[in-house]
């Protein structure tokens, strides 16, 4: 080998490659390469198994079973002018418009003309209406669902108010309580055999609206408890909004308690 | 004999004619008048029978309490949406004209629960004496109010014999609650509108969505006379 000759590389040809330095993007690039051609590698060798193949194609149909199975909601498209008038003139169309003109009558009549009294039991809560409008609403007490029991002869009371439609069937002014059995049970007295014993003034207030089976709109003497069930089954009512019921309510005036 | 092409022409317009006329085609009435007819029939039904009944008007967006007729309290509905089972992505329709027949003895689920008061009354004392334990007895306690003793779910349904429910939710409930709440709430609902699809438990056709402000779907929840009916009103026939 003579002095000053070159030796020759095993590099190629061409321009000389300048290396690549190593910034922290460059190997998070690599790094993420590295990774993601094991993860194909390892994936390909899962799914070639048949196992694994069945699992997950039942995974996705549960998927999209549970994804599509369940309740369609769709908003609800009200009927386009319902009651508008009929156009055809067909003998059925004329004989179902007149039905339908004769049951909107019938639904009509069905909302009294006079007052009618509606008691919401749960909220303690008296309305005198009128068609649509409120003529009087005022607090109440409504039955306590109180179970009192007697101890001797296990008669059992419930102090619930009836639900359903009634009647003002009479109205009463400074009305005397006849005290049933269960008062003086309540109260650990004996129950009186003279009926005069069971009589007792000024506790259901001024006025009384009787609507049938022992049950009564009347006042109290426990005006703070009101808008509270704590009554033995009958509606109590303030003085003052009892004064104007019993004055604007007929006899027959319907009751509907809720 | 051999009928002319203008003869045939002519009976067959008149077949024609005859096949439209008005007489013999009951399909020329309008299915929105017999649809409507069919709901009055029932819902005068309902309003002669004793019974309490839930009056839902789409077109309103209404929901009201009745008895005979007559309107006892009256909500008014945020939303209101009409749902069907739906497997693997098919909807299952209700029969035609459900909306039309008798939908009776709702109940609430969860159902309402109430604590009743029990007194035991103390044995009478012989008459001019104090009662047994020497002194008057203590009064009873004052019941707490429907709203210190009913706590009320949302949503919370109400289920009909026929296989019709009405789904009440609450507006603006829940907001304070933690994600994860929700999330676990939402899941949870979601898995009993599965089971419900299915037809596990409840076999529901369809489901009516209504969202109330939150009081009203309170007050709903708390007064609702047991074996209440249904009449929807205000959709176009099915």
């Amino acid at each position: 080998m003579s002095a000053g000759a070159e030796t020759p590389t095993s590099a190629p040809a061409g321009p000389p490659k300048r290396a690549v330095p190593h910034t922290p993007t460059t190997v998070a690039v690599a790094f993420g390469r590295f990774v993601l051609a094991e993860l194909r590698v390892r994936l390909a060798a899962l799914w070639a198994r048949r196992r694994v193949r069945a699992a997950l194609v039942g995974v996705v149909f549960l998927l999209l079973a549970f994804l599509g199975t369940g309740w369609d909601f769709a908003a609800a498209t009200p009927q386009v002018a319902p009651g508008a008038a009929v156009k055809s003139a067909t003998r059925e169309a004329v004989r179902l418009a007149g039905e339908r003109e004769r049951l909107q009558t019938a639904l009509e009549r069905r909302v009294p003309r006079g007052p009618w009294i509606v008691i919401d039991q749960t909220h303690n809560r008296l309305r005198l209406m009128r068609g649509d409008e409120t003529l009087l609403e005022a607090p109440c007490s409504a039955g306590s669902g109180m179970v009192l029991k007697e101890g001797a002869k296990g008669r059992v009371w419930v102090f619930d108010t009836p639900r359903g439609r009634f009647e003002v069937l009479s109205k009463t002014e400074n009305p005397v309580w006849k005290k049933p059995d269960w008062a003086f049970v309540e109260e650990g007295e004996p129950i009186p055999k003279d009926p005069a014993d069971r009589l007792e003034y000024g506790s259901l207030g001024e006025y009384a609206l009787y609507f049938g089976n022992g049950y009564m709109i009347h006042g109290t003497l426990y005006e703070r408890l009101l808008g509270r069930p704590v009554s033995h089954g009958c509606i109590r009512l303030g003085k003052d909004p009892l004064r104007e019921l019993y004055r604007q309510v007929p006899l027959g005036t319907p009751v509907y308690i809720y | 004999m051999r009928a002319s092409p203008a003869a045939l022409a002519a009976l067959l317009a008149l077949a024609a004619a005859e096949a439209a006329s008005p007489e013999r085609a009951p399909d020329a009435v309008p299915a929105g008048l017999r649809h409507e007819v069919a709901q009055l029939r029932l819902e005068r039904e309902l309003s002669t029978g004793k019974g309490f009944y839930l009056r839902l008007d789409a077109g309103r967006k209404r929901l009201a309490l009745m008895l005979q007729g007559v309107t006892l309290d009256e909500y008014e509905a945020r939303g209101f949406e009409l749902g069907v089972p739906e497997v693997l992505f098919v909807d299952r329709r209700p029969r035609r004209g459900w909306d039309t027949e008798a939908i009776s003895k709702g109940r609430l689920d969860p159902e309402r629960q109430r604590d009743r008061i029990e007194v035991v009354a103390p044995a009478p004392a012989p008459s001019g004496a104090q009662p047994a334990g020497g002194a008057t007895p203590a009064p009873p306690p004052v019941p707490k109010s429907a709203e210190e003793t009913v706590s009320v779910p949302s949503p919370y349904r109400i289920v009909f014999a026929e296989g019709v429910s009405v789904e009440v939710r609450s507006s603006g409930v829940g907001r304070n609650r933690s994600w994860l709440r929700r999330q676990a709430d939402a899941l949870g609902l979601r898995l009993s509108d599965l089971g419900s699809a299915l037809g596990l438990g409840t076999r529901d056709r369809v489901r009516l969505r209504v969202t109330l402000a939150a009081e009203e779907a309170a007050a709903l929840y708390r007064s609702l006379p047991p074996d209440v009916g249904l009449i929807v009103v205000g959709l176009p026939p099915s």
